[in-house]
């Protein structure tokens, strides 16, 4: 049997997650940017109103988004990470400038607003949330009446573009996710649940829709809308993330814990500790490297898809290398106190 | 194997916070300085009418931050968001005019020795000089 190296080096390393702090309430969302000649940025929404931007491999703070008068509980960065859009409970969603981070719109809204999706171009932004209507801004006619889609029937929980940005995808409270076409405004498909669907993410390499409600994490063709595989976990789970390459998906939800799984076998590969409250998101960067998940704590923590890689923040330490003097550099956490 | 077995992954440091004077957004990392224009043209090519917009710019921004300077003690009345208006003696503003510092601030529930005014949340501030 051949063991890759890093396999091999996994095997020997405890995964230290790094702990990125700052916001004082929970962590609701979180969203990557593309990877920019800049390195590649996260944005954080969260319950004190105050968005955060991080530079993606190391956590490092950026800025933070300041504007909205009430809980954030959507944030998105286009793919040049040049634009962040927020979705709050003051009612309106906003568009910043995510390099100067001054705040460039504020679209007004009937209702709390929970989702905000730039298209590939970063022209439309869509939004959705508790007045249950879906609508599309044209970012180069910011004054012009948004498109409106209506249907469900209740609060809308996220909605996504995809399908080349022909197509929108939106999970709502009504138990349903449902496929628009963008210019009939006309559903498609209607998937129905037993139980409220607690997140969504659209692979645009594969179309792959990744969906998760009560304890399952389940796969589906986002063209077909058909149920690709579905996987149980032992805790009820609020987010979960497939890496780039398909091989593995992380998720995260009630009992605290991320689980790691292979997407090709279903099986649970690892399972880490770590926040101190529910986990409400869970994204993998754009390179695979990592994963970072928001959690009710109030922190957000980065996480090594391949555990002792060096990467980012994260030194790659042979067994001897630790007892010299290069070792004077590294921090070495303290073996965790088990309460 | 046995979790409590393994070496914990070194780290060369923690992820930096952030800085709780300012919200951010570097002026001069490199990603600003290549992604953001300057915002004063060096040249005139632009037409003086950019020009002229830049000097009252220039000179309401003086104006601004020399009110700041002779609120500094005087008795300010600030008028809020829902209709709150209150009176304090004036201390300092922030760098960023994020957080203004009063003293002796007149509030429903009683004379606050000490505290910091929310600049988000003050619509207007008028004083005698």
């Amino acid at each position: 049997m051949i063991l890759k190296m890093s396999s091999l080096v996994s095997m020997a390393m405890r995964q230290t997650p790094l702990t990125c702090s700052g916001h004082t309430r929970p962590v609701v969302d979180l969203a990557f940017s593309g990877i920019t000649p800049y390195g590649y940025f996260l944005i954080s929404a969260c319950k004190d109103g105050k968005p955060m931007l991080r530079q993606g491999d190391t956590g490092d703070w950026i800025g933070t988004f300041l504007g909205h008068k009430g809980a954030v509980w959507g944030a998105t960065l286009n793919k040049e990470a040049t634009k962040a859009a927020t979705a709050a409970a003051d009612f309106t969603a906003k568009v910043w400038d995510a390099v100067t981070g001054d705040e460039v719109l504020t679209l007004a809204h009937k209702h709390i607003v929970k989702s905000v999706n730039f298209t590939e171009d970063s022209n439309c932004l869509l939004t959705g949330g508790n007045d249950k209507v879906l609508r599309i801004y044209d970012l180069g006619k910011p004054e012009a009446e948004p498109q409106e889609i209506a249907g469900h029937t209740s609060a809308i929980k996220k909605a996504l573009w995809c399908n080349n940005d022909q197509q929108i995808l939106s999970a709502a409270e009504d138990k349903t996710i449902r496929l628009w076409d963008k210019n009939t405004k006309e559903a498609v498909k209607t998937l129905s649940f037993d139980a409220s669907v607690s997140s969504m993410e659209y692979i645009p390499d594969g179309e792959i829709l990744v969906i998760t409600y009560g304890r399952t994490i389940a796969f589906y063709s986002a063209h077909s809308l058909d149920l690709i595989k579905a996987v149980d976990a032992p805790a009820s789970i609020h987010s979960a993330s497939l890496h780039p390459e398909k091989d593995f998906f992380v998720a995260g939800g009630d009992d605290f814990k991320l689980y790691k799984y292979d997407y090709t076998t279903k099986e649970e590969m690892e399972s880490y500790k770590g926040h101190f409250g529910p986990i409400h998101c869970v994204r993998f960067s754009p390179d695979g490297e990592l994963y970072a998940s928001g959690s009710e704590d109030g922190t957000l923590r980065l996480w090594q898809t391949a555990v002792g890689k060096t990467y980012g923040l994260w030194k790659c330490v042979l067994p001897e290398e630790l007892s010299s003097e290069n070792s004077e550099a590294l921090y070495c956490p303290p073996a965790e106190i088990k309460a | 194997m046995r979790s409590s077995m393994k070496t914990p992954v070194s780290v060369l440091r923690l992820p930096r916070g952030p800085d709780p004077n300012s919200r951010g957004f570097d002026p001069n990392s490199p990603r600003f300085i290549a992604l953001c224009p300057t915002t004063v043209p060096s040249s005139s090519s632009s037409g003086s009418a950019d020009e002229g917009e830049q000097r009252l710019r220039a000179e309401l921004r003086e104006r601004f931050l020399r009110t700041l300077l002779l609120m500094t003690g005087k008795r300010v009345r600030f008028d809020m968001h829902e209709h709150v208006r209150v009176h304090a003696r004036f201390g300092a503003s922030d760098i960023d005019v994020l957080n203004l510092q009063v003293s002796d601030l007149e509030t429903p529930l009683g004379v606050q020795r000490e505290a910091l005014l929310r600049c988000q949340d003050v619509i207007a501030c008028s004083f005698e000089a």
